[in-house]
């Protein structure tokens, strides 16, 4: 079975709320993604991120993130909001890399996934979507 | 590490004790594989909402799924998440275990819910 590859070894325990504040106020991607990882350079990776082309309801915005390279931790960004940061997620021993949650957007924008790799290389994923209705009026 | 989780986890209750709480959780087992999906009851009010409804702003900061001792999924979230957040995730698991999905919000108050893994 292929699943053995896309599993993590071992547990990431961080909570990325407590260590990484600043990352949590950043309002534009690069800073966010500079306060969550230091100054890295992520290069296009293997993942699969997948969000509707438009958005009908900007408050319920289904994405899902897949990527079969070994992930330590996986954050996901946009630049719709007045913060960058939506989640971290540290993957744990066990875990398969494809996760799905459901996300705000203020109006249209970018939403950018970025796989911190065991190997300690940084790999990136963007996706341009329309919002038909703000996601945060309530 | 699945100390160091607890320990994280020990802070928040510290300010008060988990409390049992309704989520709708389904998780299935296939080959070894458990499909995860989970439902919270939670209005994830942000700081722009909360200003104009004259509240406080609280939303769900941490959420982790733990089997027995083992953490198998672990996101800090922001105010970002939709309201009534849906959340799916997998990992290795059998069926007949117990999952435990526990979240911790704005202020530290910390909720949880559980499920056997069909």
């Amino acid at each position: 079975m292929i699943v053995v590859a896309t599993m993590a070894i071992s547990a990431n325990a961080t909570d990325y709320r407590v260590e990484k504040p600043e990352a949590w106020t950043a309002k534009d991607v690069p800073s966010a993604m500079k306060a969550l990882y230091g100054n890295i350079t992520p290069q296009e990776g293997a993942i699969k991120l997948k969000a509707p082309k438009v958005a009908s309801n900007g408050g319920a915005i289904p994405v899902s993130v897949k990527t079969d390279i070994p992930a330590k931790s996986i954050a996901i960004f946009q630049d719709a909001n007045p913060e960058a940061t939506v989640a971290v997620f540290a993957m744990q021993e066990g875990q398969v890399a494809d996760v799905a949650l459901k996300i705000k957007m203020k109006k249209s924008g970018t939403i950018t996934v970025v796989v911190e790799g065991k190997d300690g290389k940084f790999y990136s994923k963007s996706f341009s979507l329309e919002v038909a209705l703000g996601g945060c009026e309530g | 590490m699945a100390l160091m989780a607890t320990a994280t986890m020990a802070n928040a209750t510290a300010t008060m004790t988990p409390t049992k709480v309704k989520m709708k959780i389904k998780a299935k087992e296939k080959n070894g594989i458990v499909k995860a999906k989970v439902a919270i009851s939670h209005n994830m009010l942000t700081y722009d909402q909360a200003k104009k409804k004259g509240k406080e702003a609280n939303f769900i900061t941490h959420i982790t799924a733990t089997v027995g001792d083992k953490v198998v999924y672990d996101a800090s979230t922001s105010q970002f998440l939709s309201k009534n957040p849906l959340i799916k995730f997998a990992f290795a698991g059998k069926k007949g275990d117990k999952i435990k999905i526990t979240y911790t919000q704005l202020k530290g108050e910390v909720f949880f819910a559980t499920k056997k893994i069909k």
